[in-house]
């Protein structure tokens, strides 16, 4: 399998933040791979650096094995960017802003127009061709950012937060492009916030703290890897003191947090937890109404490495 | 090399723009307007007429006869060429006569060098300022070639009348010769609208700076999209530097239609070499605004403030709010208005009126020509293979 990308102990500091410390990883051919963090953790400075936009302070990075550069025009051709910041012009409409980006890169007009409709068919957007950016909604606008920035068929396509701030229908249909583009062959680096985007699209995780790999690895395999069995989580409209300690002494429990009406009790082993806790809750004077088992999260991986939730 | 993919949606976009034909298309007219208004009744009070004025007779002045010559030429009675009508007279009478209102003012030689008293400021004293400095001028023109011949003719025989028609054709050859100011039809109100068109030139560097914005990776996130794409910035900004001259020359258009032919402004017979200038001024202010996006690392509303700054303060010293200003920055500081882009373009429509030759004109022209390509190199050198510090 042709590796992609392979970034090689980058470091790059912004004055007195090390914004990124000494990153080092692969992207191959056709795979899906999420970068994770919360805001700040260098994400964003990261692709950036990927794309020779901005200047770095140690390290190699080669995309398509050739070293990238501002002119490396060749390896800039095959590229495909959607910032987070939506980048089109106000002033052209949906379809003249997608063939004046697609323009950048193809030149021949009949291939573009082609490949303009279907990136609008990609995103959706077959009923706004003729709309103005200003008359679209946050989420058609989105698309209409996607649409730019994939239009010329790219064979890696860096995506970075596309679906902030967007409705759930554009979000299900910006995912469903994405499974889309993979499927015609794209290899895709995915920064988000949402871990359920994570878990429904990559392949591979890469999460980041304050500039540093933190953990890297498949969904399954980060899981595997934490303290965390099982949680259980039960609603309970009160509970005092006393019951969250008897609570905690039961068997493998190893955390128990209550934020009115919502116990969630973690265990760090044990294989009929839930069943434990139901043959307790029989014998105690405590009414919940819902119970159910949970494996564990991206969401608990993180925490569990950082010790703060992924959207801090 | 320019794409007309990129150059038909760089026009697209600033024809849509409509704060950009405000400014581009609406306030040069607008402004014009209120020119048009507000200076011809200036015009008709200063209506450059006869000038009267006084020379001190004393001893400095005969011994230093080229100013009596001068202004014995410029005050022949009835003639086409006069433009002043001169008292010879004392320093006593001479302040008399600027008292009683008779004179705007008056010379008076002191260690050979002029000195003019004048008792207000208007257009009457800035021309009698502004002979009287041309005259000085060439007497020290015609002294250095009298020394450089003298001393070329120490080994020989002196011979005094070679030296005088030695010295006679090398002043011709100066091709510095003043015209007659009130034999052209030059007007108050003129001369504001050719500083309305210095601005207008060089507010089409907005257009460009904007243009710039859309390119660089820093300035907005369409330039972070234009610069991971394969396109070359240089031929992105060429085509859009063209689009964006292409409709700052439409501006100039509409306001030369407008003040000829609804205010009736009379550029006079040099409309070839007025419109000429324009075009080189807007290419000129395109590059100012080009070097100004790229060299300043603010955000656009800064860019546009400095932009709008240079041009103004530009226009002002080049005889925008009173042409007096143009002519003490021209003798005060001289080398401020050769570097001034402003005061290039009105100081190349003036020397249409005041000079025989278009010497003058012509290094107007070339010195243009020279920042705006000096401008656009330096913008495009610091434009190839940026990456930046942050973004």
């Amino acid at each position: 399998m042709k590796t992609m990308i392979n970034v090689e102990h980058l470091t790059k500091q912004y004055k007195e933040v090390l914004a990124v410390d000494d990153l080092s990883f692969q992207v191959d051919e056709g795979e899906i791979v999420g970068l994770l963090g919360p805001n700040g953790s260098g994400k964003s400075t990261t692709i950036n650096c990927m794309l020779s936009l901005l200047n770095f302070d140690r390290g190699t990075i080669k995309l398509f094995n050739k070293e990238m550069k501002p002119d490396a025009y060749d390896l800039k051709a095959k590229i495909g960017v959607i910032f987070q910041e939506v980048a089109v012009f106000e002033e052209l409409t949906v379809y003249e802003n997608i063939d004046y980006f697609c323009g950048l890169y193809i030149k021949d007009k009949s291939i573009r127009k082609q490949a303009v409709e279907e990136a609008i068919q990609l995103v959706g957007l077959e009923d706004y061709k003729k709309f103005y950016p200003k008359k679209l909604s946050g989420g058609l606008l989105r698309r209409l950012n996607i649409a730019c920035g994939i239009a010329h068929r790219p064979t890696l396509i860096f995506l970075d937060e596309p679906t902030v701030a967007v409705d759930p229908q554009s979000r299900n249909h910006i995912l469903d492009g994405i499974k889309q583009l993979r499927k015609n062959g794209a290899t895709i680096v995915y920064t988000t916030h949402y871990m359920e985007e994570v878990e429904q699209l990559c392949d591979r995780v890469i999460i980041l703290d304050k500039g540093k790999i933190i953990a890297m690895g498949t969904t399954d395999e980060l899981k595997a890897n934490t303290q965390i069995a099982e949680k259980v989580i039960l609603e309970i409209h009160e509970l005092d003191l006393e019951a969250i300690q008897k609570i905690k002494d039961l068997k493998n429990v190893a955390d128990v947090r209550y934020n009115a009406p919502n116990l969630v009790v973690t265990y760090k082993t044990g294989k009929n937890n839930l069943v434990e806790m139901i043959d307790y809750l029989k014998t105690s004077p405590l009414h919940y109404t819902t119970i159910y088992s949970q494996r564990p999260t991206l969401n608990d991986v993180f925490l569990e490495l950082t010790g703060k939730e992924l959207r801090d | 090399m320019i794409k007309m993919h990129h150059f038909n949606y760089a026009l697209k976009m600033l024809l849509k723009d409509k704060m950009l034909i405000f400014w581009t298309f609406a306030f040069p007219i607008i402004l014009g307007t209120f020119f048009n208004l507000a200076f011809s009744n200036i015009e008709n009070s200063e209506k450059l007429k006869v000038i009267p004025i006084a020379l001190v007779q004393d001893e400095e002045l005969k011994t230093n006869p080229i100013f009596k010559t001068a202004f014995d030429a410029l005050s022949m009675p009835d003639s086409e060429h006069q433009l002043f009508q001169t008292h010879y007279t004392t320093e006593k009478k001479a302040k008399e006569l600027l008292a009683e209102g008779e004179i705007i003012g008056y010379l008076q030689l002191k260690n050979q060098t002029p000195s003019l008293t004048f008792n207000t400021n208007g257009i009457n004293e800035t021309i009698f300022q502004f002979v009287t400095e041309e005259i000085t001028q060439k007497s020290h023109v015609i002294h250095q070639l009298i020394e450089k011949e003298m001393s070329k003719q120490q080994t020989l025989d002196i011979n005094p009348e070679q030296i005088y028609e030695d010295v006679l054709a090398l002043v011709n050859e100066e091709q510095v010769m003043l015209t007659d100011i009130s034999s052209e039809h030059l007007s108050y109100t003129q001369i504001e609208f050719y500083t309305l068109i210095a601005m207008t030139c060089l507010y089409g560097g907005t257009l460009s700076m904007i243009a710039v914005n859309r390119i660089l990776a820093n300035m907005s996130a369409q330039g972070k999209r234009t610069a991971i794409s394969p396109t070359k910035k240089q031929t992105l900004l060429l085509s859009h530097l063209l689009a964006c001259y292409l409709v700052q020359l439409l501006g100039l258009a509409l306001l030369f239609l407008y003040t000829r032919f609804v205010l009736n402004v009379d550029y006079g017979n040099h409309i070839g070499f007025i419109l000429l200038l324009a075009l080189i001024g807007s290419f000129c202010g395109l590059s100012l605004g080009m070097a100004v996006g790229v060299l300043f690392k603010t955000t656009e509303n800064v860019k546009i403030g400095i932009l709008i700054s240079v041009t103004m303060l530009g226009c002002f010293l080049s005889g925008m709010m009173g042409i007096t200003m143009k002519y003490l920055v021209d003798t005060r500081l001289p080398l401020l208005n050769q570097l001034n882009p402003a005061s290039m373009i009105t100081d190349g429509f003036y020397s249409l009126y005041y000079y025989e030759t278009f010497e003058r004109y012509w290094a107007n022209i070339f010195h243009l020509l020279l920042v705006s390509i000096v401008l656009i190199g330096v913008s495009i050198f610091c434009l190839r293979r940026q990456k930046y510090d942050c973004i």
